[in-house]
């Protein structure tokens, strides 16, 4: 009896054994599904989180103002306008369009929210006279428009490291026609399944056997969604199986429109180098140059063909190939309702239309390098590559045209293709960069001379060393004398200077020696207390790179970029007024709140009468000094500048100023060998190009009552006549007109 | 705290066009304290005509509202270097920087 309760027992036992296996295997099975699915639902949290998409922050240009009498020819609108997302058109533009007519543009602006307003959507025909805008008229209401300010070009953007570019839609932004092809062609049961459509799994499955390989897919939106923000291209089981979990999740987590908007903004359409373009928005604008809400039927068409194969329907690669399945996309359309036959006979004749060509990626390098060192202070490259941020310069496009296409002549003057060259571009007036060039090919993105390289000045230090004498009570008619200077230095080594053509030239004034840029004047000049303020000059604008002062500041040894040579002459270009540099004006996030104002500074740290003396000897420069090339190249046009070579002709430099821009060339060599070219036959050549390419407004020296102006004589400094020879036109503080007579010959 | 400056435009102010357009979008931002709206029309103004006086007065008035003091007397600064023979706007200067400097 035992022994049969014991065999009960044990069979029992026996019996228990495997379904405790089971059951183990069950509640393992059913942890690690758990695990698998948090895991799983762990990833969407990640992906969709406040930042969803890792969002580049957009630079912009300046916005053009538009006004009558504004000097802008047709052409540079049209330049702007291509640069921007503006199509051209040759019938009536709708928005984001233009057409050329004779003597005019007419185009359809698209709204833009700056900071201090919207500017709403305008129809306009802007009226030119030569260069020049005499009327804009609003077609809407046939008014004239005083003022109109475009919306501003995107110049480049800071990537996040996956180089994934694009532009977001919220919901409402969608249009309507996009989301009904999209889904007549991707997933017609969209609103209907919960993620997967194991019909259409069935029917995938089932054509794929027959033809012996993959010909037809059965994922939804919601599938394509999950692979194309979790998971790699791969085909395998694993990757399905993954993708349905994903799906499920993602419709029991988000409703269909969050999905659909999703899937609208994450899609992949277009590389461009090593960027690659996602989301229909932004696909819209690289491949039409217009917002999506403008898109016809047909372009959306297109977009939506090219989901399938990015790169095998790439329609300026593969036209052939894009148009039939653009084409299939219509006929789907059709079958759907979506056109009715007529339209979609009618598409189905028209062209692709879109660009021939990908706008180029960050075209400006150099200022955008300078844009981000700027903003390093208050942003991490982490930030600026994925919060959207929009970043608002002064770059302005149509200087950098002029300033690209001056370098590109000006250097052909020179056989010498290692030459280097750095170039900027600044409104001195508020501070504004407008453009920049850090190397000799443009769109280089490699070292950005015109911020790093720090080369010696020469003689440009000449005009705040000049300021710096004429505080201290000399005049422009002060007799200097050009012999030479032994100085013993701090080390007892002795410093022998000398002028650019080793000779010497006697007596004359400092107006003369400034003008043809002699050393030895202003070496003697230098060490009798010139030296010290100009140190202390250059401390005030934050030049002064050293403590310890070597007389050989005087002769520009000094090191400086391009960028901090611009901000010298800022100062004296603006008669005294300091404005900081900058090549920011205002930061925003992506949702249009600002994080940053950078308003225009203004501070008078100089003697607005002292500096306008230095401009006249500047003038003195250009009409009959070291850059006198300028007044045969722009008769009757005043221009101000100043030329810089360092010791054997290794840096060549020229600083000048219209009315309106300071612009300043450096041309050297990377291995600071010598260039054989001096300011004048170098940088000034260079200078002049670009302001051939420019036209510009000549330079007019401020009128300042506490200044006397008189003829002296350039070399003895006493006063003279006008019509004597070697007599000049020359402001004085009244207190210090010269009292001595030349005599007139 | 000064005596509140009186916002005003200048009676021989004779801007023309789009400065002039800017400067009545100033003033009346202004009036409504919207100053970071003000300072943008000005700074627009500055930008297509940076020589005219009358952008740099208000632009000091702007500040001046909002406190900045500092920044006022050196927009006054401007202003008076790029006005000649224009008494009324040298009186509203005047008036100005004794109010920017009493601050």
């Amino acid at each position: 009896m035992a022994n049969k309760s014991k065999r009960k027992s044990n069979k029992r036992k026996n019996r228990a054994g495997p379904r405790k296996l089971i059951g183990g295997l069950i509640l393992v099975a059913l942890l690690t599904l758990t695990g698998y699915l948090y895991h799983l639902n762990y990833l969407i949290n990640l992906r969709f989180d406040d930042d969803t998409w890792a969002i580049p922050s957009r630079v912009y240009a300046r916005p053009l103002e538009l006004y009558p009498g504004l000097k802008l020819s047709a052409e540079s609108l049209q330049y702007e306008l291509d640069l921007s997302i503006y199509q051209r058109v040759n019938l009536t533009p709708q928005p984001g369009q233009y057409r050329i007519l004779e003597a005019a543009i007419e185009l359809h602006t698209e709204a833009f929210e700056f900071s201090d307003q919207t500017e709403p959507a305008h129809q306009i025909r802007v009226l030119f006279n030569a260069n020049e805008i005499v009327r804009i008229i609003d077609l809407a209401t046939t008014r004239r428009l005083d003022l109109l300010r475009l919306p501003p070009v995107v110049i480049g953007s800071y990537y996040p490291q996956n180089g994934e570019d694009r532009a977001l839609l919220s919901v409402s932004q969608i249009p309507q026609a996009l989301i009904k092809i999209l889904l007549a062609v991707e997933d017609k049961k969209f609103y209907t399944h919960f993620g997967i459509n194991p019909k259409s799994i069935a029917r995938a499955l089932l054509a794929n056997l027959k033809a012996g390989k993959t010909v037809q897919g059965g994922s939804t939106l919601t599938q394509q969604l999950a692979k194309n923000l979790f998971l790699t291209p791969e085909k395998s089981i694993w990757r399905k199986i993954n993708e349905a979990f994903l799906a499920l999740l993602l419709e029991l987590r988000f409703d269909k429109n969050t999905i659909l908007t999703a899937y609208i903004n994450e899609v992949f359409l277009l590389q461009q180098k090593n960027i690659s373009i996602h989301g229909f928005a932004l696909g819209s604008q690289a491949l039409f140059k217009q917002s999506i809400g403008n898109l016809t039927t047909e372009k959306l068409a297109l977009l939506v063909a090219m989901v399938k194969g990015p790169s095998r329907y790439n329609p300026i690669t593969h036209p052939a190939a894009a148009l039939e399945r653009r084409n299939l996309v219509l006929r789907v359309s059709r079958d759907h309702r979506i056109i009715d036959q007529a339209e979609y006979q009618r598409l189905i004749k028209l062209p692709l239309a879109t660009v021939n060509r990908l706008p180029g990626v960050n075209r400006y390098p150099a200022y955008l390098d300078l844009v981000k060192r700027q903003l390093n202070s208050s942003y991490s490259a982490s930030e600026l590559a994925a919060k959207g941020m929009r970043i608002f310069t002064p770059f302005d496009p149509l200087l950098q045209r002029n300033l690209e296409r001056g370098l590109k002549s000006g250097l052909a003057r020179f056989d010498q293709p290692d030459l280097q060259v750095a170039a900027v571009i600044a409104d001195y007036l508020n501070g504004d960069i407008q453009a920049l060039v850090g190397d000799r090919q443009v769109d280089y993105p490699g070292f950005n001379r015109a911020v790093l390289a720090q080369r010696a000045i020469g003689s440009l230090i000449k005009p705040l060393l000049l300021y710096g004498l004429l505080e201290d009570g000399k005049t422009l008619a002060t007799i200097v004398d050009d012999k030479p200077i032994r100085i013993r230095l701090s080390d007892n080594k002795i410093w022998q200077p000398q002028n650019f053509d080793r000779k010497v030239h006697g007596q004359m004034s400092l107006y003369q020696a400034f003008i043809r840029s002699y050393n030895l004047p202003f070496v003697h000049l230098g060490v009798n207390g010139g030296l010290e303020t100009l140190a202390n000059n250059l401390k005030q604008i934050n030049l002064l790179k050293r403590d310890v002062i070597y007389p050989s500041l005087l002769l520009g040894t000094s090191e400086m970029s391009a960028f901090e040579v611009t901000q010298m002459f800022q100062v004296i270009a603006n008669r005294g007024y300091f404005s900081p540099l900058t090549t920011i004006r205002q930061v925003s996030d992506q949702h249009n709140r600002i994080l940053d104002r950078i308003p225009l500074a203004s501070y008078k740290l100089f003697d607005q009468s002292s500096m306008l003396q230095v401009q006249r000897a500047m003038i003195g420069v250009s009409e009959e000094g070291t850059a006198r090339y300028l007044a045969q190249r722009f008769q009757h046009q005043t221009l101000a500048g100043k030329t810089g070579t360092t010791n054997d002709a290794r840096d060549s430099w020229f600083a000048g100023f219209t009315q309106r821009e300071l612009t300043v060339v450096w041309l050297g060599k990377d291995d600071n060998t010598p260039i054989n070219l001096t300011g004048s036959s170098g940088a000034l050549r260079v200078w002049a190009d670009i302001m051939q390419k420019q036209g510009f407004s000549a330079f007019k020296l401020d009128r300042d009552d506490s200044l006397e102006w008189r003829f002296i004589n350039r070399f003895d400094g006493g006063l003279s006549k006008q019509g004597c020879t070697n007599s000049v036109l020359l402001p004085f503080p009244q207190h210090l007109v010269p009292d001595v007579k030349s005599r007139c010959e | 705290m000064p005596a509140r400056y009186q916002t005003a435009s200048i009676a021989s102010e004779r801007s023309i066009g789009p400065v002039a357009k800017l400067h009545r979008q100033a003033i009346s931002a202004i009036s409504q304290n919207h100053y970071p709206q003000a300072i943008e029309y000005l700074q627009r103004a500055i930008k297509i005509e940076p020589r005219n006086a009358f952008s740099w007065h208000y632009l000091a008035q702007t500040y001046w509202h909002t406190k900045q003091y500092g920044s006022c007397l050196e927009m006054i600064k401007r202003s008076i270097s790029y006005s000649s023979k224009l008494d009324d706007l040298e009186r509203a200067n005047k008036a100005l920087i004794s109010q920017c400097g009493e601050a």
